[in-house]
């Protein structure tokens, strides 16, 4: 599992230095929360995403950090300074060795 | 419906996982802001928007925000990590409400001050227990 197919991320292609945008990432994810049993009453064990990190040129600009509150399909919309062009990696990691990593570069005029 | 789990969390819950964050340091109630539908119909995913009001520079900014439930399974639900390069401490996410409950949020700030808000929901249908 960690194929970027699975993510949606939208940013802006180009911001102004110093500008505030707008980050909108989401993952695919049912976030099994450990709480649900079948009807056979064995609890269904977890598996949730419990940590998305947003970097830029190797920076931590965001971090979440998820327990089982969070609803299926993590969505994050969260803010980021422009400081110069370069690289912002999104990364998920969960329960059962879940990975997703993806990158997208942003022009900073 | 299956019964409710052992760890379910109640007020006294959300008051240990604050006093986990805090420890014994004072907090102040203010510069936190958070939009939450009071009535929710769906328990299964309620569209929060937490805030706080800071510069977000290098010498003052919010260093994290943590979101506490009273109701849920577990207290904790989610907490954000900012840096000045967040430029703004806003988030917006999707969380689960397992009944109707109040959620608290701390904010710490760089300078290490404490702050806290809370927001009261009425859900009609709770989250995370069902059978499947």
């Amino acid at each position: 599992m960690s194929s970027p197919s699975n993510t949606v991320v939208t940013l802006p292609e180009k911001v102004r230095r110093g500008e505030v945008f707008e980050i909108r990432a989401l993952v695919r994810h049912e976030m099994e929360t450990g709480f649900r049993h079948t009807e056979q009453g064995v609890r269904v064990s977890r598996d949730i995403i419990r940590e998305f990190t947003c970097t830029y040129n190797g920076e931590e600009v965001f971090r979440a950090m998820l327990h089982p509150g969070i609803s299926a399909n993590p969505l994050f919309i969260f803010y980021c300074r422009a400081v110069k062009s370069g690289d912002l990696e999104f990364r998920w990691m969960g329960d059962n060795n879940y990975q997703t990593i993806l990158k997208h570069s942003i022009v900073v005029l | 419906m299956a019964p409710w789990p052992a760890v379910w969390a109640r007020p006294d819950d959300a008051a240990q996982a604050i006093s986990k964050i805090v420890g014994s340091r004072p907090v102040q109630y203010g510069r936190i802001h958070i939009e939450l539908a009071p009535l929710v119909e769906n328990g299964n995913s309620v569209t929060a928007k937490f805030s706080a009001q800071s510069p977000m520079t290098a010498a003052d900014y919010v260093r994290a925000m943590f979101v506490i439930s009273e109701g849920n399974p577990l207290a904790e639900v989610v907490s954000f990590h900012f840096s000045p390069l967040s430029g703004r401490a806003q988030v917006t996410t999707r969380i689960r409400l397992a009944e109707s409950q109040r959620i608290w949020v701390i904010a710490e700030m760089s300078d290490g001050s404490l702050w806290r808000a809370h927001a009261d929901t009425v859900v009609t249908l709770s989250a995370c227990t069902e059978m499947i």
